[in-house]
C-alpha cells in the first residue's frame, strides 16, 4: 500500500438501482496505488471488482467517494473530460477483447489515435510499432476472427497503449484464454509495466497468477475490500 | 477527429453494410431525384416563356387603346387631346389613325408603331375551307423578325395582292409542306354587314343563319409566304393564321369587330384604328414610354406590368412542386432513420469501445451524422443524375409526340447550377436531420452497458 499514491480511491461506493430494489456494488472502498505498481485485483463473482475498474477507468460515476489520479478528482470531472481522461490517461482491456470485427489488427490498435487527432500515417507508424512490442508485426493486416484469443488480446493490449497512458486497466484478460496463453499475457504486461513505468490494476480470477506477477493484492468480497496484500516491496 | 477521418470511416461503415446503403440511398435518390425533377420542370417551363417572351421581345410591346369607353371608333376628333380630367363627359379621345401612328414613333424609345386589325374570314384553298381571323399587318413588320418565315418570302408591299399563311392554318387544309402552298391562289370570304333590301327579305323569311344581316365578298390572293404559328400567343402585334396588307385590306368589304357595340356604329365614326402595338427597342424604356403614352391620354398594357405577377405565379407553381416532391424525400428520410438505428444497435458495442479509448459523445455524435450525411450526399448526386436521366426521357418521348403536329422541339427542363448544388446539398440537409435522433442516441450509449453488449 501507498498512503500517498498515485492513485487515491476514497470511501467509494457504487450502488444500482432498478426499480425500487438498490444493489451495492462497491462498499466505501478506500484504496491507494502507488505510480508504476502492478496491482492484482481478486474476488468472487460479484464482489465489486468490474464497479471498481468502470470507476477508475470513468466509465462509470461514483455513488459516492471520490477518486483521484495523479493530482486529478477525477470523480469531480465532466463527461467531456472523462472522455479525454480516458483518452490521455488510461487504456483498457477486456475479457472479450472488444475488437472491431471488420478492422484489422492495425486499425483496432490505431483506433484510439483517431480522436486524438493524429494524422493517420503517424497513426499507422505508431500501431505497427506496437503491433511489434506485442510480437504480432506479421500479423497487422489480419481481421480479429483471423487471430487466435491470445493473438487477440494482444492486439487489444496494444490498443490500450497506443495513446501512451499512465495507466492500464485489464478487467479479466486471461478470462477467455487458456491457461499457457494467460501467463503468456500477464508475463507481457508485467514486461510492459517494467519497460514503460505503467501502472496496471489487474482483475483476475487466478489468484497464484496475479500472486506470480503483481506487486499487490486486493481482495474484495460483497463490495468491499477485505484485504490489501502487498507481494512485492517497490525495487 | 479530423474532417477527413470522419468521412474516412463513414464511407468505410457504409462500405461495409453495401446491400443496406444502396437500399437507403436508393430511398434518398428517388425522393431527391423527383423533387429535383419537379423543380427542373418548373424551371424549364418558367425558362421557355422567359426565353419566349424574350425571344419574340414581348417584353418590348406596349397595347394602345384610347382611354374613354365606347371604343375607337366613338370618337370624333381625329387628333389626340392632351390629358382630360377623368370622367369628363365631353373627354376629347385619341383616335388612332395614321397620323398619331406617326407621332407615336417619335417618341424616344419607340422602334415602331403597328396598328391592329382583324377580320373574321373563310379561307379556302383547293377544296378545303377554314375559318379564321385575318389580320392586316404592314409588310414591314411581315418582313421583320417578328415573322419566322417557314416558306416563301414576306409579302411584297402593303399593295400587293398577295397574303401570308401559318404552317398551322395550312395543315388544316390538308398542305403538309409549306413549301407546297407557295404561290398558289387562296380565296378569302369576307363577312360583311347588308341592310339591304334583299337582305331585310332574307332575315324576315329565310331559315338558319340566312335570317342574319350579312352577305359575303370573295377575294383572291396569292400565297407569298408561309410562317410559323406563333407559340403563347407570339409577339403581339402578329397572332393570326392569315395576314394581309394594308393596302390590299382596304379594297376589301370586310366586318372589322373590336366588340359588339360596333355592329351599333355608323360607319363615318368606324375611323381608326382599334388597337396599335408600340414597339420600345429597349425592356428598360417601357415603364418611361408608357408613361409618356398616358400623357396623351391613351390607355396602355404592357406585359411588362404583369411581370410581377407572373413570378409571383411562379413562386406557386415552384411551392406546389415542392410539396409533391417532398412526400419523397419525407418516404427517405424515414428510410435514413431505419437505417441509422439498425446501425447503431448493430455497433452498440463498437460505440463502447469508443467511448472506452477516450471518444466524447461528441465524436460519436459525429461519426454517425457523417455516416447519415453522407447517404444524402449519395442520394443528393445520384438523385441529381436520376432527375437528369428522367428529364432526357420525358424531352425526347414529349419531343418526339409533338414533332409529329409540327412543334419544335422544347427543353422541358431546366437544370441552372444552383438547382443542382442545392438540391445535393438539400439532400445532406434532410440526412443529417433525419440522423439526429438516431444520432443522439448513439451519444447516449453507456459505455459500461455497451462493452457487456452481445
Amino acid at each position: 500500500m501507498d498512503a500517498d499514491g498515485f492513485i487515491q480511491i476514497e470511501g467509494l461506493t457504487k450502488v444500482y438501482s432498478s426499480g425500487p430494489v438498490e444493489v451495492v456494488a462497491l462498499r466505501d472502498a478506500t484504496i491507494s496505488i502507488g505510480r508504476g505498481r502492478f496491482v492484482g485485483v481478486t474476488g468472487t463473482s460479484g464482489s465489486g471488482k468490474s464497479t471498481l475498474m468502470n470507476l477508475l477507468g470513468g466509465l462509470d460515476t461514483p455513488s459516492a467517494g471520490r477518486i483521484r489520479v495523479d493530482d486529478r478528482w477525477i470523480s469531480d470531472l465532466s463527461k467531456t473530460d472523462l472522455a479525454l481522461f480516458r483518452r490521455y490517461t488510461i487504456g483498457m482491456i477486456f475479457q472479450s477483447f472488444n475488437l472491431i470485427p471488420s478492422y484489422s489488427a492495425v486499425e483496432n490498435v490505431a483506433f484510439p489515435l483517431l480522436f486524438a487527432d493524429v494524422a493517420r500515417k503517424e497513426r499507422i507508424r505508431r500501431a505497427t510499432e506496437l503491433l511489434a512490442a506485442v510480437g504480432l508485426e506479421a500479423r497487422g493486416h489480419h481481421l480479429p476472427s483471423e487471430l487466435s484469443g491470445g493473438e487477440q488480446q494482444r492486439v487489444a493490449v496494444a490498443r490500450a497503449l497506443v495513446n501512451r497512458p499512465a495507466i492500464l486497466l485489464a478487467d479479466e484478460p486471461t478470462g477467455n484464454l487458456d491457461s499457457r496463453t494467460s501467463r503468456q499475457i500477464v508475463r507481457m504486461l508485467f514486461d510492459l509495466k517494467t519497460e514503460r513505468g505503467l501502472t496496471i490494476v489487474m482483475i483476475s480470477h487466478e489468484e497464484a497468477l496475479l500472486r506470480e506477477f503483481a506487486d499487490e493484492l486486493i481482495r474484495l468480497q460483497d463490495g468491499a475490500v477485505l484485504s490489501h496484500e502487498t507481494l512485492r516491496d517497490r525495487p | 477527429m479530423r474532417a477527413s477521418d470522419y468521412v474516412g470511416h463513414a464511407w468505410a461503415n457504409l462500405w461495409k453494410k453495401k446491400l443496406r446503403t444502396v437500399l437507403t440511398t436508393g430511398g434518398v435518390v428517388i425522393g431527391v431525384g423527383s423533387l429535383i425533377c419537379m423543380f427542373a420542370f418548373g424551371q424549364g417551363i418558367q425558362r421557355n416563356i422567359k426565353d419566349r417572351f424574350n425571344e419574340l421581345e414581348l417584353f418590348n410591346y406596349i397595347n394602345v387603346t384610347p382611354r374613354s369607353g365606347g371604343g375607337p371608333r366613338s370618337a370624333r376628333l381625329r387628333r389626340h387631346a392632351r390629358p382630360q380630367p377623368a370622367g369628363d363627359p365631353n373627354e376629347s379621345v385619341a383616335v388612332l389613325d395614321d397620323d398619331l401612328l406617326e407621332e407615336l414613333t417619335q417618341i424616344e424609345g419607340v422602334e415602331a408603331a403597328y396598328p391592329e386589325m382583324r377580320f373574321p374570314a373563310q379561307i379556302r384553298l383547293g377544296s378545303r375551307e377554314q375559318f379564321t381571323l385575318v389580320q392586316v399587318v404592314t409588310s414591314k413588320a411581315c418582313g421583320s423578325a417578328l415573322v419566322q418565315l417557314r416558306a416563301g418570302r414576306a409579302y411584297a408591299s402593303d399593295d400587293a395582292n398577295e397574303v401570308m399563311v401559318s404552317d398551322s392554318l395550312l395543315r388544316r387544309l390538308n398542305v403538309t409542306q409549306p413549301e407546297d402552298a407557295v404561290g398558289r391562289e387562296i380565296e378569302i370570304r369576307t363577312v360583311v354587314l347588308d341592310f339591304s333590301l334583299q337582305s331585310l327579305a332574307r332575315m324576315a323569311f329565310g331559315r338558319g343563319d340566312q335570317r342574319l344581316p350579312v352577305s359575303n365578298r370573295v377575294y383572291s390572293f396569292t400565297i407569298a409566304g408561309v410562317l410559323e404559328r406563333m407559340g403563347f400567343g407570339g409577339p403581339l402585334p402578329i397572332r393570326s393564321d392569315a395576314f394581309v396588307p394594308p393596302g390590299a385590306a382596304a379594297g376589301m368589304r370586310k366586318l372589322v369587330l373590336t366588340g359588339v357595340s360596333d355592329l351599333f356604329q355608323l360607319p363615318e365614326e368606324t375611323a381608326g384604328y382599334s388597337a396599335v402595338t408600340v414597339k420600345i427597342a429597349s425592356t428598360r424604356q417601357v415603364m418611361s414610354v408608357k408613361a409618356s403614352l398616358e400623357e396623351r391620354g391613351l390607355r396602355t398594357f404592357a406585359l411588362m406590368d404583369q411581370l410581377e405577377e407572373m413570378q409571383k405565379g411562379f413562386i406557386i407553381m415552384d411551392m406546389f412542386l415542392l410539396a409533391i416532391g417532398m412526400i419523397g424525400i419525407a418516404v427517405a428520410s424515414l428510410g435514413i432513420v431505419n437505417t441509422m438505428v439498425m446501425s447503431i444497435l448493430e455497433r452498440y458495442r463498437e460505440i463502447g469501445v469508443m467511448k472506452a479509448v477516450g471518444a466524447t459523445d461528441g465524436d460519436v455524435q459525429r461519426i454517425f451524422l457523417f455516416e447519415s450525411g453522407m447517404i444524402g450526399l449519395l442520394g443528393g448526386v445520384f438523385g441529381l443524375a436520376l432527375a437528369w436521366a428522367v428529364s432526357f426521357v420525358i424531352n425526347q418521348v414529349v419531343n418526339g409526340f409533338a414533332a409529329r403536329e409540327g412543334v419544335p422541339f422544347i427543353q422541358y427542363f431546366s437544370f441552372p447550377w444552383w438547382l443542382c448544388l442545392s438540391g445535393i446539398g438539400f439532400s445532406i440537409l434532410v440526412s443529417l436531420l433525419a440522423g439526429i435522433y438516431p444520432t443522439r442516441r448513439a451519444a447516449r450509449v453507456d459505455p459500461v452497458v455497451a462493452l457487456r453488449h452481445d
